[in-house]
């Protein structure tokens, strides 16, 4: 705040009394400085005596405080003149590293990313950019990049607020090129439906979402060219639905039509670096379902995939147990969808067979003991499972009893969430028993299976001898580690 | 069911922090006990082990108790808040199901009401066709309204299914509603959970981060207290030990310095005793120093000296080292010059080897071509020899024959003096003169042999009568011959060599020599021989044998044999014959003397060296006979059993003889052709001096008188040849005369030339007259 009243006084003192005005401007302000702080250059103006041309030569030898530090620097000047002029003449690399400092301290973050994309790396200024423009920011999550942060939010923002046959494409492609090469991780949280009605307002979706009605299918935004632009994009989450509609809701809003997954399953298929896939909340079906596990065969670099909160169904199962043994995925989530017996069989066959896949997630589906029993008999043959999670699936009794042979059978699985079945007091004996021959599970979540407190009470002491034991075990691993 | 869950996790959460401690601090001390009873099992060994492990224990249990009570608290947090989600799940399942049995009941009504609409709409259909064949309107009107009713009650049903499901849908609407508002509620009580968590682990945390801060402080508290408690003793010991130290160290002091008084008196009256001492010392050391001195300074001038000598000395040295380095050098150089020098030169020589080689056999080619040459040239020569001597013999006899014949008329028809015939000996000779040397042939070995056996009935004596009885009848040929000339001469060469070969040794030690080594060199027989030898009679036998021996020794002639029992006599009788060589020239030469007198005084200088060489041997032979025969009459044969040794000495030492022979007769081709032609002169002077000085002097008297008579012969014959020409003469002028008389011319003439020529003769008759 000191800095810009001085250059102004410094700019306001006439070419002829530059030197004493200078100082005794420096001297004045000193004094007003160390009384009231932050002096208004009017006040000094009209207090300083070398206005007064009588008066202008007079020095005032006496004064202590009086000192020629408080003349800025050249180099400050240039700073404050290089920060002014950013936007125009960028410079930055031909400067010397402190001076470079200074100036990324003190450049605006409202300069165009045209300017600053690729000329700063320093995380400061990207740092003071996030905060500028959002008021939570979570940096761990972006692997401690406040860069990076920064433009996926940016592309994260654009593509959300995009309005298919609307908004003009330019404003995806103009930053695309700038934020390529940062971008690791796209989380679509929301993709707008293009608007029928000329009269609709562009700003507040829920209103044209609320006044579309139940019209033809529409489609959104493309991710294709994205992906063509965006080099090491390894995580990509999209929902094909409107966040936050509340008491707006239309059927509407939440459409996923056959174009959007081929054209998705497209984008995802030719974008080899990618590694992590959601599909959350879209309405997937069977048949989308198919179509875009045909695209993911063979994926080169695909490990993580879900399709939770979608509405698959046995067939669409099916192709993801096909998936889990044609693709290097190692998590897949397909929690809360239409699964049932038969897709459970062909999951639990593909599971049987499979050595790479290690976290799977069955919860709220509608596998009954059937499936439940196909996907436990898998169990037993696999050795490389280690989550499942087949929770509020509508099991009972048998179930309980298999996944008790697997139980001492199985030494890879760790976490099992068998919640909200009901199992009843006898499966619970049953996993009690399993569970006393087995020392690799950690977790067991048996909350709301009426498994009896008893065995619950057992099961829990048992898991956590384990974990004390995995515990210790760790222990011990990381100290040979660092021994050897 | 929220709430069951909040009771269940609410319980333990509130209340729990006490009792948990406390069973946990009581599970500890069981625990604690335990491994101490354990340690009391083991031994008092690990009790050092346990302190340590009790005094680190403190914080560690500290932290464990700290870390057990967090990870229970965060479990049961997380417990806390997940059941919520649980709860969730487990109101939507049920929902599910719900929603799933009442679809299917939706479905179940629905159908039947439309079954049941369908067979109603069948009813009307059906009346709709019975109603055509009603006539009267009043009826058709009835069923009409019927109908009516009945469609009206179809579409009042459909109604109200329609109004059933819409009432359904409203509270469906009501329950999204609502569960929008639990969902909310539902989130805020998990906010508010992860709130209250997030204090109540904060708060633990800290609370537990003091506990265990208390906790090392008190460990280290009371380290602390230990360590100076520790400290204060080990103090307090210290300075009770310093004093003693002190109080020790004072008593030692006291005595020391008494000793030292004590040691001083006596060390000062020691001193002044050695200083006395000593400095009559110093005055002799002083003396002898001085003369040190003086030889000192003698040894040094000397020294110097020497020192110079060997400095001049090791200077020439260094000199002469370095020009004997330099030498060695140059001569290295030079040796290295040789080198390359011989190395070339060795090339040299091994090309001109090499060069001289092909020479070599191209020379000896050419040699061996020229000797096939000269063998040519000298077979022709000498035939050409023999032809023109015997042309020329044919010629001179002839001329002689001639000579003679003239002499004979001479002597007969002129001088009228009877013709002696002169000896003509050489005209019986026919082609070129040939040496009667060769002609004489030498006894082989087995002639030798077959002699000396078969003389085995006959002693000794009698061989030497057939001999001299040979030699008689042979002496008494050569008188016989000796008329005619030195031919018959020859033949007695033959014989004393004969006579010095079986004079050599008795034909007795021969034999028994021949005997011996007939039965001890069988070896050298064939088997097969042997074999076949067997049916024979002794003599035959041993005869055969020797033959075959005699060739496995390669003995030929008669001189072998001898040389062979040279070696079987013993070695007292005759020195070893490599002495005997050795001593034979001395007397050689005595013999020599005689030995052309007999031997070789018809040869002349015939000896050629074949001749020569057997000379030496028959010298050498003669020479040990005679050292025989001498020594003792009977030579004493040597040992049986040495018969081995000497043959093997008599094969080594004739080997080389015959080594020498052989090189001598390659000699004797060289020259063996060469003719003696000594005699030749004698020869032809004999033909040519077949006419006596004084005859020729007879004879040039002869032809000078024959001259004589000859010329007047000769001018007699003349003078008779002029007047026969003359007389021709006179009868052809005759004869013109007469011609020109008779002519009538003459007639017709005044003057007849007859008249004239009349007058003219008479004139020259008158005239002569």
């Amino acid at each position: 705040m000191a800095e810009p009243p001085l250059a102004q006084n410094g700019s306001k003192s006439g070419p002829g009394s530059v030197k004493s005005g200078k100082s005794k401007g420096g001297s004045a302000r000193s004094k007003s400085k160390g009384k009231d702080g932050v002096p208004s250059p009017v006040t000094t103006a009209k207090d300083n005596p070398s206005a007064d041309p009588r008066t202008m030569r007079r020095i005032i030898a006496e004064d202590p405080e009086w000192s020629l530090a408080t003349v800025p620097l050249l180099t400050d000047l240039c700073i404050v003149h290089i920060v002014n002029n950013f936007e125009h003449n960028p410079l930055l690399d031909e400067l010397k590293p402190k001076h470079r400092a200074k100036v990324l301290e003190k450049i605006s973050t409202n300069i165009p990313l045209k300017v600053t994309a690729h000329l700063i790396s320093d995380e400061g200024y990207w740092q003071r950019c996030c905060k500028a423009r959002w008021d939570i920011c979570d940096v761990s999550q972006y692997g401690g990049s406040w860069k990076r942060m920064y433009f996926e939010r940016n592309l994260e923002h654009i593509i959300e607020h995009f309005v298919p046959e609307r908004t003009n494409m330019d404003v995806v492609t103009d930053v695309l090129p700038l934020s390529g090469e940062y971008i690791k991780r796209l989380n679509i949280k929301q993709l707008l439906p293009p608007i029928k009605e000329e009269t609709k307002k562009d700003d507040d979706t829920s209103e044209t979402g609320s006044e579309l009605g139940d019209g033809p299918e529409v489609d959104h935004f493309e991710f294709g060219p994205v992906f063509e632009k965006l080099p090491h994009l390894e995580e990509f989450g999209v929902t094909y639905g409107v966040k936050d509609c509340g008491m707006n809701f239309e059927w509407n809003l939440f459409q996923f039509t056959t174009r959007d997954c081929l054209l998705i399953s497209k984008a995802v298929k030719s974008c080899k670096t990618l590694q992590k896939f959601h599909l959350c909340r879209s309405k997937v079906d069977d048949d989308k379902v198919r179509v875009l596990i045909s695209h993911l065969l063979d994926h080169p670099s695909l490990t993580e995939l879900d399709l939770s909160h979608n509405m698959i169904g046995d067939s669409g199962a099916r192709a993801a147990g096909k998936l889990i043994n044609r693709s290097r995925v190692v998590k897949m989530n397909l929690c809360d969808n239409k699964i049932g017996a038969p897709g459970a069989l062909a999951i639990g066959h593909a599971v049987s067979k499979n050595t790479t896949l290690k976290c799977l997630d069955l919860r709220l589906n509608r596998l009954g003991d059937d499936g439940g029993q196909a996907i436990c008999k898998a169990l037993l043959k696999n050795s490389t499972l280690t989550d499942l999670n087949i929770g509020s699936n509508n099991m009972t009794e048998p179930t309980a009893s298999i996944l008790s042979q697997v139980l001492t059978t199985n030494t890879t699985i760790r976490t099992i969430n068998l919640s909200c079945n009901r199992v009843g007091p006898d499966g619970g004996k049953q996993l009690q028993e399993g569970m006393e021959e087995n020392s690799t599970v950690l977790e067991m979540d048996l909350r709301l299976t009426e498994a009896g407190q008893e065995s619950e009470y057992c099961i829990n002491q048992i898991l956590k001898k384990n974990r004390e034991d995995d515990r210790q075990l760790r222990l011990q691993n990381e100290k040979n580690k660092q021994s050897s | 069911m929220s709430t069951n869950g909040d009771e269940e996790e609410t319980g333990p959460s509130t209340d729990s922090a006490d009792p948990q401690e406390r069973v946990e601090a009581r599970r500890l001390r069981i625990a604690r006990r335990v491994e101490a009873r354990k340690r009391q099992e083991m031994g008092v060994d690990p009790d050092a082990k346990k302190d340590v492990k009790e005094e680190l224990s403190k914080s560690r249990k500290q932290i464990e108790e700290s870390r057990q009570r967090l990870t229970k608290l965060k479990t049961d947090g997380t417990e806390l808040v997940t059941n919520v989600e649980v709860a969730g799940d487990s109101r939507e399942s049920q929902r599910r199901l719900e929603e799933e049995e009442l679809r299917r009941q939706r479905t179940e009504r629905l159908e039947a009401e439309a079954k049941a609409s369908a067979e109603k709409f069948e009813d009307v259909t059906k009346k709709w066709d019975s109603a055509r064949r009603y006539q009267i309107p009043q009826d058709l009107h009835e069923l009409l309204m019927q109908q009516r009713a009945a469609c009206d009650q179809m579409i009042d049903e459909k109604n109200k299914l329609v109004n059933d499901l819409q009432q359904e849908l409203k509270t469906k609407d009501d329950q999204y509603v609502k569960d929008l508002k639990k969902q909310a509620e539902d989130v805020d009580l998990m906010i508010e959970r992860m709130e209250e968590q997030i204090k109540n682990l904060t708060k633990s945390y800290r609370e537990e981060l003091t506990q265990i801060d208390k906790a090392f402080e008190a460990e280290r508290g009371e380290l602390l207290e230990g360590n100076r408690k520790k400290w204060n003793q080990t103090m307090q010991t210290r300075t009770e030990k310093e004093v003693e130290y002190l109080k020790l160290r004072e008593k030692r002091v006291e005595e020391y310095e008494q000793q030292l008084q004590h040691l001083r008196v006596q060390d000062a009256e020691e001193y002044n005793m050695v200083k006395i001492k000593l400095e009559t010392d110093v005055q002799i050391l002083e003396q002898q120093l001085q003369q040190m001195r003086a030889t000192y300074q003698l040894n040094q001038e000397k020294l110097e000296y020497n020192f110079q000598v060997l400095k001049k000395r090791d200077e020439e040295n260094t000199i002469t080292k370095s020009q004997q380095k330099r030498k060695i050098t140059r001569l290295q150089d030079v040796l290295n010059n040789l080198k390359v020098k011989l190395a070339k030169q060795e090339k040299q020589y091994k090309e001109e080897n090499q060069g001289l080689t092909d020479d070599y056999k191209r020379i000896t080619e050419q040699y061996q071509e020229l000797q096939k040459k000269f063998k040519h040239f000298q077979s022709t020569d000498s035939r050409k020899f023999r032809e023109i001597w015997m042309m020329n013999e044919a010629e001179a006899k002839d001329l002689v024959h001639r000579v003679l014949e003239a002499d004979r008329i001479i002597h007969e028809q002129q001088l009228g003096l009877p013709f002696y015939q002169p000896d003509l000996w050489f005209m019986e000779n026919e082609g070129p003169i040939v040496p009667r040397q060769m002609q004489g042939a030498k006894l082989s070995a087995m002639e030798v042999v077959q002699k000396v056996m078969s003389d085995q009935g006959v002693g000794p004596g009698g061989a030497t009568i057939d001999e001299e009885e040979e030699i008689q009848e042979e002496g008494e040929t050569m008188s016989m011959a000796g008329s005619q000339g030195s031919l018959a001469s020859d033949k007695e060469q033959a014989e004393p060599q004969e006579t010095t070969v079986m004079a050599k040794l008795t034909p007795g030690t021969i034999k028994q020599i021949l005997e011996l080594l007939c039965d001890e060199s069988g070896f050298l027989v064939e088997s097969k021989l042997n074999k076949l030898l067997a049916p024979l009679e002794r003599d035959e036998r041993s005869l055969m044998k020797l033959d075959a021996i005699f060739g496995a020794l390669a003995i030929e002639t008669e001189d072998d044999v001898h040389l062979l029992a040279q070696y079987f006599v013993k070695p007292k009788a005759a020195p070893l014959p490599h002495d005997a060589e050795s001593a034979g020239p001395t007397p050689a030469p005595t013999e020599r003397t005689d030995q052309p007198t007999s031997e070789a005084g018809e040869e002349g200088e015939e000896g050629s060296f074949i001749g020569s060489e057997e000379e030496e041997l028959q010298f050498m032979m003669e020479e040990k006979e005679s050292v025989k025969t001498t020594k003792s009459e009977v030579p004493e044969l040597i040992h049986p059993n040495d018969i081995f040794k000497a043959l093997r000495t008599f094969v080594n030492e004739h080997r080389q003889q015959q080594k020498k022979e052989r090189r001598a007769s390659s000699m004797k081709f060289v020259l063996g052709e060469e003719r003696d032609d000594s005699q030749d002169e004698g020869y032809w002077r004999a033909m040519g001096g077949i006419i006596p000085e004084k005859k020729e002097r007879l004879w040039s008297a002869l032809l000078e008188g024959f001259d004589k008579y000859s010329r007047t012969l000769d001018e007699r014959a003349k003078l008779i040849t002029d007047t026969d020409a003359l007389r021709q003469q006179n009868a052809e002028l005759r004869m013109l005369l007469h011609q020109y008389v008779n002519s009538k011319v003459n007639g017709e003439l005044e003057i007849p030339p007859t008249k004239v020529l009349q007058l003219e003769f008479s004139e020259n008759q008158q005239q002569t007259a």
